[in-house]
């Protein structure tokens, strides 16, 4: 089943990219088909037990497989990155109005987020949870650069590929570590490890984490990618894609936990985004970055609930996950609407909008209500739960948590409240455009979800329990309450509401400026100056004399034999065979000499031709024609060569400095003592004797052919020389492409000097 | 420049040609049991194209044409024992019956070192064409892009 709805996906992803132009934006309609398809699964796998399987394995040797396995939490996931993406597609059709020019592309790559998504919370191999974070980061580039002509537009989509795509850098890195230090690729099968090798590994996959989830200081590209279409923004950066990061230290708490670089890092990164991302939140007048900051203190608040790890905090931050993807995926699509409708989102410019759009009001106020943490609605769970996490813990780990956990509340409520009078309040009418069904249907949905979880918190509790069992390393989980009872958390809780209402009453209509952008102009700049550093490296490394470049690369091949210095044993040295060896061997010696001090271009390549054929004359005393043949061969061929090559230069050499002469002929001669020191290295560590009468036996039988040499190449090992004409191939087309290349340079230069 | 149109150099490459063909046809059938092989035989055949290069008979096209078509043969030598399920590379040996010449053995090795003799011979073209010999042509193109001279 796993395999056919990820087959579902690609179909028909690949039927939209065909047919999209021609589907228009009915491409959305169809594109919401899979999800649909996705989340019934998920709906119907919720709870269930055995864990749902699939895998393909590609290279048993290097445990390279795509393995799939849907648990309690997968299963939540899929229901969020599926139902939500269902409402999103429709939400689409209605954003994007009739005649929107590219809604089948929009539709396509869409889908292909949502099919990498799914994949990413499959996942079970690490590779395969790699694999699909990279595509998240990739299909979220093309849909943040959907309006592709807009500079800032694409400013925005570098920069959140650039953090994301490094991310998944130090998360190849980091899976590297950790795998190796649990001896296992599977997530489910993760045991705790420790180790320096799995704390750094730990730490690397945090940063991972952190980039996705646009966790201080990665955060920037966050509020920046808010330039997408409103729908990619609810989807992407609200309810699933800034997930990934979550999901990644959620499935992998129970094998890292234990590592107290990890938690650091972790409550690092999430108290810090948690205050950050809501103080941005209070300042910011556009009411989608207002959201969007809001988001950064949101996810903050999830990676310090699953870092700190104790199976409350786990099932206080999968609860706040499921609450978060419903309020917050609500709140994105109705400010979409008010964005379409009146034109603008700018809190100063819209007024009396709770009388003009009163079903978007209405489910701003659930929705917004829910995300503030009041009852009766979901968030109001989630927070007692978080609250009751942190009263739980002990040391200076609390104080940090709670600290979080509380402070980042009484903001969480302060921006709400901030938000919902600043966008709905009074104040002069907003002229709208009329009303459309699916954009005001799909937020209603979300919102009222909140308040639906609430009231059958049983069911939830029995779907998000499991889950939490299996994130907390099989500990045993409290159960969720409606009603917690009096206790501390419940006034914690009561104080809360009531001092985040008050400042968000208080800064509510209060005028102001924006922030101004440091963080982001500090991340551009530091993209800016990588590329930068890349072109001057490239510039100072790759500049063009190809003398330096032979030099260069014979000088480094001669470093690379120093190793096998110690591998060299004198036991199987003799001096010759027949006498005519050694004088062979002095021929050869004589000609390279030679040609180190011959001074012009034919002499040198006598020289040449004369060490080439006495190593032909060397092979044939060995007994192998073979070689012997095609060496006479390959000699003559470069003798061809050098005869049309001499026509273009010179007779002489040109009048070098002995200096750079000098040096040549060192690298020249160390060569040769690095291709000594080579052989003599493999000759004198036999591993086995060659298998040469298998090789005989077996050439004539299987490879119905008496020469060995011959059928090795075309038979035995005819992979490698599949590989080597390959090779052959590209360098015939590389000679082509620089000879044309050269050709067309000459006559521009002619063609400029005749003119 | 090298003077590649002196009557001799003309006349004995021209004599010379058949024979070396020949020779290269020889390794290309010979190898797979006695010395020789598709490398060897796509070096001989460079070898005469590179000379009638030289000597004005014949101009450098179709390099790339010919190691496209040899890549293709190589990799469909490789690939098609997967068809029918054998291992990447399975050798088929064919045995026939030929008069008066007896049994003639021949399998896949063929094909595949006829596809490397392709690929050579491009190579070498290309490198022909790569440093010049078009020059060499007897008739050499007309210069449409060097402008008016003066």
């Amino acid at each position: 089943m796993i395999f056919g709805l990820l087959v579902l996906h690609v179909a028909v992803c690949v039927v939209l990219a065909c047919a999209g132009r021609r589907l228009g934006r009915s491409s959305l309609l169809v594109g919401a088909v899979p999800p649909a398809c996705s989340a019934l699964w998920g709906a119907s796998r919720l709870g269930a037990d055995p864990p749902a399987t699939a895998d393909v394995t590609w290279v048993s040797g290097l445990d390279l497989a795509m393995t799939f396995r849907v648990d309690a939490f997968a299963g939540i996931m899929t229901l969020i990155v599926s139902g939500i993406g269902v409402l999103v597609f429709v939400y689409a059709f209605g954003y994007f109005g009739p005649g929107a020019a590219h809604t089948g592309r929009f539709a396509t790559t869409l889908l292909a987020f949502s099919t990498s998504m799914l994949g990413l919370v499959w996942a079970d191999s690490v590779w395969t949870l790699f694999v699909f974070w990279e595509l998240t980061s990739v299909t979220s580039f093309l849909l943040v650069g959907h309006k592709s002509t807009d500079a800032q537009v694409l400013a925005a989509a570098r920069r959140a590929l650039m953090v994301t795509a490094g991310g998944g850098l130090v998360l190849l890195a980091g899976l590297l570590l950790v795998t190796g230090a649990a001896g296992t690729t599977l997530i489910s099968e993760l045991a705790p490890v420790d180790g320096t090798a799995a704390t750094v590994g730990a730490v690397l996959v945090m940063i991972a984490a952190a980039t996705k989830s646009a966790q201080v200081p990665f955060h920037p590209w966050l509020p920046g990618a808010m330039v997408a279409p409103t729908p990619v923004s609810a989807y992407l950066h609200a309810a699933t894609m800034v997930k990934a990061g979550v999901v990644l230290v959620a499935v992998s708490g129970p094998a890292l936990s234990g590592i107290g670089a990890w938690k650091g890092c972790g409550l690092a990164f999430g108290v810090a985004s948690i205050v950050w991302g809501a103080l941005g939140a209070l300042r910011h007048r556009d009411a989608k970055l207002i959201l969007a900051w809001g988001t950064v203190s949101q996810l903050g608040m999830l990676i310090t609930l699953f870092s700190v790890g104790t199976p409350m905090a786990v099932l206080a931050a999968v609860s706040l996950l499921v609450a978060h993807a419903l309020f917050k995926g609500a709140l994105f699509l109705i400010v979409g609407e008010i964005d379409v409708r009146a034109g603008t989102r700018h809190i100063d410019e819209l007024g009396g909008l709770a009388r003009s759009m009163p079903v978007a009001f209405a489910a701003a106020v659930l929705a917004g209500l829910s995300m503030a943490g009041a009852p009766p609605l979901f968030g109001f769970v989630a927070k007692e739960t978080a609250i009751q996490a942190a009263l739980g813990l002990d040391g200076p780990e609390a104080w940090l948590v709670g600290f979080g956990v509380i402070g980042g509340s009484v903001l969480t409520v302060a921006y709400t409240f901030r938000f919902l009078i600043a966008v709905f309040g009074p104040g002069p009418e907003t002229p709208l455009s009329p009303r459309r069904h699916a954009l005001s249907v799909p937020p209603a949905v979300l919102a009222v979800a909140g308040i639906a979880a609430f009231a059958v918190l049983g069911r939830i509790d029995a779907v998000l329990e499991p889950a939490a069992v299996r994130l907390s390393g099989g500990a045993a989980v409290e159960h969720l309450h409606r009603w917690p009872g009096l206790e501390p958390a419940l006034a914690i809780s009561a104080v809360v509401l009531v001092i985040g209402a008050i400042v968000g009453l208080a800064m509510g209509r209060r005028p102001g400026q924006a922030p101004a952008d440091y963080a982001g102009r500090w991340t551009d700049a530091s993209i800016d100056g990588t590329v930068a550093f890349g072109r001057a490296t490239v510039a100072r490394v790759q500049h063009g004399s190809l003398p330096v470049y032979l030099v260069t690369m014979a000088a480094v091949a001669t470093m690379a034999a120093i190793p096998f210095l110690a591998d060299i044993s004198l036991d199987h040295l003799v001096a010759w065979h027949t006498p005519l060896q050694g004088v062979l061997a002095a021929a050869v010696v004589g000609a390279a000499v030679a040609l180190c001090f011959v001074g012009t271009r034919l002499g040198a390549g006598l020289a040449l031709g004369a060490a080439g054929i006495t190593v032909a004359a060397v092979f044939v005393i060995h007994g192998a024609p073979d070689l012997a043949l095609t060496q006479l061969l390959v000699e003559a061929a470069i003798v061809v060569g050098f005869v049309l090559a001499f026509g273009h230069l010179s007779r002489s050499f040109p009048m070098t400095g002995l200096r750079w002469r000098a040096v040549r002929i060192t690298v020249a001669g160390l060569g040769g003592v690095a291709v000594v020191i080579g052989l003599g290295a493999a000759s004198g560590n036999p591993v086995a004797a060659p298998p040469l009468a298998e090789l005989a036996a077996a050439s004539v039988d299987e490879g119905g052919g008496s020469n060995i040499v011959n059928v090795i190449l075309t038979d035995i090992r005819g992979l490698d020389t599949l590989g080597e004409v390959l090779v052959l191939a590209t360098v015939a087309l590389g000679v082509q492409a620089l000879a044309r290349g050269l050709a067309s340079t000459e006559s521009s230069a002619s063609g400029s000097s005749a003119s | 420049m090298i003077d590649g149109s002196a009557p001799m150099i003309r006349l004995g490459i021209r004599a010379a040609s058949p024979f070396a063909v020949i020779v290269g046809c020889y390794l290309l059938f010979a190898g797979h049991n006695n010395p020789g092989g598709g490398f060897a035989a796509g070096l001989v055949f460079g070898a005469v194209l590179a000379l009638r290069t030289i000597a004005g008979f014949h101009r450098p096209t179709y390099g790339i044409a010919l190691v496209a078509a040899g890549v293709f043969v190589v990799a469909g030598v490789a690939l098609m024992p997967l068809l029918w399920g054998d291992p990447l590379f399975d050798q088929q040996v064919l045995s026939v019956e030929v008069p008066l010449l007896g049994e003639i053995k021949t399998g896949s090795a063929l094909p595949f070192d006829i596809g490397v003799a392709a690929i050579v011979v491009g190579t070498v073209i290309a490198a022909l064409d790569g440093l010049g010999a078009a020059e060499f042509a007897a008739d050499p193109p007309a210069d449409s892009d060097r402008g008016e001279p003066g």
